[in-house]
């Protein structure tokens, strides 16, 4: 495979990825402690008045399907949770980047978007059947975050996807995450982290983000997180998913570890996915036009 | 020329021969192609899950989305549109049902999809003349009217006929 830029050309293109916007990047950090206050969010969702009114509508969308209308913020925040209240944000913050063409993985607009809200719910799900107390919202966010590198990543390998199949097809490359490596140096998992720490995000979510496709290389006290991201991920692309990547990477079976789920239990949460995906892609997009 | 677009667990058939019927994006979903040569009519089918019974609630509202009763409710809607009812001499054509690298076999519910496809066809004494499932990639399947032809196509692998 012939290689389409550097690892420090990527690194330098990182650099310039537009920051979190303050509430976004406020939010993911307070969230991210185990002992947050809810009202530190509640005062954070009030002084940014587009994710107020972002946060509203989507607790009143068909996809909560409440009998009652929520107008206040409090209210709306305890609903939905804080957490999914960090991702809100951070889906309104990096929008360019999330709904962006996905050209280098000969993906349609809005793909990374699409199945990033995908291994989200996934995740948000899968929650429920960890072995030990996992937070559901923060699998949600974690989910959304995951494969930020690609949006990195994309730009430099235009015309390059046949190339990496070919590769792991006749086993000369291990997955596409080597493929993406032979070519720039550098793989989607590590550009997200990098574009993670640029951002100062939770430890928690920088790990999810690099480890999401390797678990078992995850420091042990994250792994249960990242485990749980790496199956939704799995089960998004399982959902469909227009990239060139999709399912070209492998299942770390020691997920049972840290995880109990039969194929029905997993049948089960795919049916969550496609049935949440729409409803809660529209509440979450539709009061916004796409910046790109 | 309209393109008749399915989602997952969604249903369809034309017999106007502008017509396009297309899914996108099948990963361990199975789109089911059932052509009756007959009157020129194309149904499809994106089924997502092997058995119903997963979940009998979702069949009322989208019985497509499972194998046992997306085909049966296909085969109803052809009917309706002066097919056999059963099926007979009908072409059917099978694609997706794709898989990721799982040592376990745990998340292979492309396969077991594909299974309860082949077995609900069964039923009906149907059996696919062509069907390109299992693998690890991803599967847009669209029919046109006018050829009769099936194309699917992958990100980073082009397409082909079916």
């Amino acid at each position: 495979m012939k290689q389409r830029a550097t690892r420090e050309e990527i690194l330098k293109a990182i650099q310039n990825v537009p920051l979190l916007s303050p509430s976004a990047s406020q939010l993911l950090q307070v969230t991210a402690r185990e002992d947050h206050d809810i009202q530190d969010v509640i005062d954070i969702v009030k002084c940014d008045s587009a994710l107020t009114a972002r946060v509203l509508k989507i607790v009143n969308s068909v996809a909560y399907g409440l009998a009652y209308q929520v107008s206040t913020i409090d209210r709306a925040i305890s609903y939905l949770g804080d957490r999914t209240i960090a991702g809100i944000a951070l889906g309104d913050s990096a929008s360019a980047l999330f709904h962006k063409e996905l050209a280098g993985y000969e993906g349609p607009k809005s793909e990374l978007w699409n199945h990033d809200l995908r291994t989200a719910i996934a995740a948000r799900e899968i929650a429920r059947y960890a072995t030990q107390p996992l937070n559901a919202d923060v699998a949600f966010t974690a989910g959304i975050l995951h494969a930020v590198g690609k949006a990195v990543l994309s730009d430099f390998l235009s015309n390059s996807a046949n190339d990496v199949l070919i590769g792991i097809d006749s086993h000369e490359v291990g997955d596409y995450l080597a493929g993406e490596r032979e070519l720039v140096g550098i793989d989607h998992t590590e550009a997200g982290f990098e574009l993670a720490k640029n951002w100062d995000l939770p430890e928690s979510l920088q790990m999810a983000i690099r480890y999401h496709h390797n678990p078992a290389d995850a420091p042990q006290e994250h792994q249960l997180l990242v485990y749980a991201v790496h199956l939704a991920c799995i089960i998004a692309m399982m959902c469909g998913s227009q990239a060139s990547d999709s399912l070209q990477y492998h299942l770390d079976k020691n997920y049972t570890d840290f995880f109990d789920l039969t194929s029905e239990q997993i049948a089960l949460v795919m049916l969550e996915v496609n049935e949440s995906f729409d409803t809660l892609n529209n509440a979450m997009t539709d009061t916004k036009e796409t910046q790109i | 020329m309209s393109n008749l677009i399915l989602g997952v667990g969604e249903f369809g058939a034309s017999k106007s021969s502008a017509d396009i019927v297309k899914t996108f994006a099948l990963g361990s979903c199975i789109a089911v192609i059932l052509m009756c040569p007959k009157t020129r009519t194309v149904g499809m089918v994106h089924v997502a899950l092997p058995e119903s019974k997963i979940n009998p609630e979702k069949v009322k509202t989208r019985p497509g989305y499972f194998a046992d009763t997306g085909i049966p409710a296909l085969l109803q809607q052809m009917a309706g549109m002066g097919c056999d009812p059963r099926g007979r001499g009908f072409i059917v054509k099978l694609a997706g049902g794709a898989k990721i690298m799982d040592p376990n076999n745990t998340f292979n519910i492309g396969k077991r999809n594909a299974l309860a496809v082949k077995k609900t066809l069964w039923k009906y004494a149907l059996g696919p003349v062509a069907e390109d499932l299992g693998a690890t990639y991803s599967r847009t399947v669209s029919v046109s009217l006018a050829t009769g032809e099936v194309t699917i196509s992958s990100p980073g692998r082009g397409d082909w006929k079916l």
